[in-house]
């Protein structure tokens, strides 16, 4: 299984189908950098034969963009609309992992989207569990979409 | 709300008997559900998902100082700031509140899983999830503060 493929592939996807915006993986590496600016995270947990949580992580200015490229319409709050489209992004992320990891005979089940505003937030989850980040670039800026896991 | 009424209950039970025989502290109710906690300050969350039959996540939200209590704690250890052992323990402590819920929710908890726990931290942020689930928010008093156990259910 190339899990980071899977991940860029279903991220691609859904911005190349929903949000417009072009976007580039960048090589992924085991953290987050330790500077990257991070006022919205949505996070989706998600259980099975896999075990783990997807992120995807944004500063103000790029979940703003987003949003406004996904809705159609210029959203300058970081507000409902926001946690709203980035939620959907990340549970449509988690989904496609989960329709790229079926043929591997991985099957896993998706929680619910939850979305967290804040300043210089941070997240982390276990130590053992293994930790892939993606950085995203566009137009608008750079946003990081994060896997962790255990296999169960 | 009214999906609550019932596991509210037995939530606010598992949650002092979680308390009292895993991190041995003494909590108490702090008042009636909430349907939201504003911004949380100086605090961090540890949160675990729902899969399966029932599909949602459960949150616990501590101030820092209580999370630092609560860690002492739990780890029979002094701890003065939030670092890898704090968030190992509060995540562990929405893991253990999560395998609670999930029996409460279903028969034996069978026919949900848990996703991993994880922590979220910082000055300030607010925590929300998407618009169609059920919520309820559990206030209980520690000896340093107020915590808050959160639970959300899709309809």
């Amino acid at each position: 299984m190339e899990l980071d493929q899977y991940l860029v592939d279903a991220t691609l996807e859904v911005f190349a189908s929903m949000i417009f915006i072009d976007i580039a993986a960048e090589p992924s590496t085991p953290e987050p950098p330790p500077d990257i600016e991070q006022n919205l995270s949505s996070l989706i947990g998600f259980a099975g034969d896999l075990k783990g949580l997807l992120g995807i992580h944004c500063p103000t200015t790029v979940a703003l963009g987003i949003t406004s490229a996904m809705l159609g319409m210029e959203v300058s709050e970081l507000g409902e609309d926001v946690k709203d489209a980035i939620g959907e992004i990340a549970n449509m992320v988690a989904g496609g992992l989960k329709v790229a990891l079926a043929p591997h005979d991985k099957k896993i089940e998706l929680a619910i989207p939850t979305t967290v505003i804040g300043k210089a937030i941070r997240t982390s989850g276990l130590s053992r569990a293994t930790r892939v980040v993606v950085p995203f670039s566009s137009p608008i800026g750079r946003f990081y979409v994060e896997l962790r896991f255990v296999l169960s | 709300m009214n999906s609550f009424a019932e596991i509210n209950d037995k939530l606010i039970e598992s949650t002092i008997e979680i308390f009292t025989g895993m991190v041995m502290m003494e909590i108490s109710v702090a008042g009636e559900p909430l349907v939201t906690v504003g911004p949380l300050k100086q605090s961090i969350t540890g949160m675990v998902g729902l899969a399966g039959t029932h599909k949602g996540l459960l949150a616990v939200h501590f101030p820092k100082q209580v999370a630092l209590d609560v860690t002492s704690s739990f780890l029979g250890m002094e701890v003065d700031q939030i670092n890898d052992d704090v968030q190992d323990a509060i995540g562990e402590i929405a893991n253990m509140l999560g395998g609670n819920l999930k029996t409460i929710l279903s028969d034996r908890g069978k026919d949900i899983n848990l996703s991993l726990p994880s922590t979220i931290y910082g000055d300030e942020y607010a925590f929300s999830s998407q618009a169609e689930v059920d919520q309820v928010i559990l206030p209980f008093q520690a000896p340093s503060g107020v915590f808050y156990v959160e639970v959300e259910l899709e309809h």
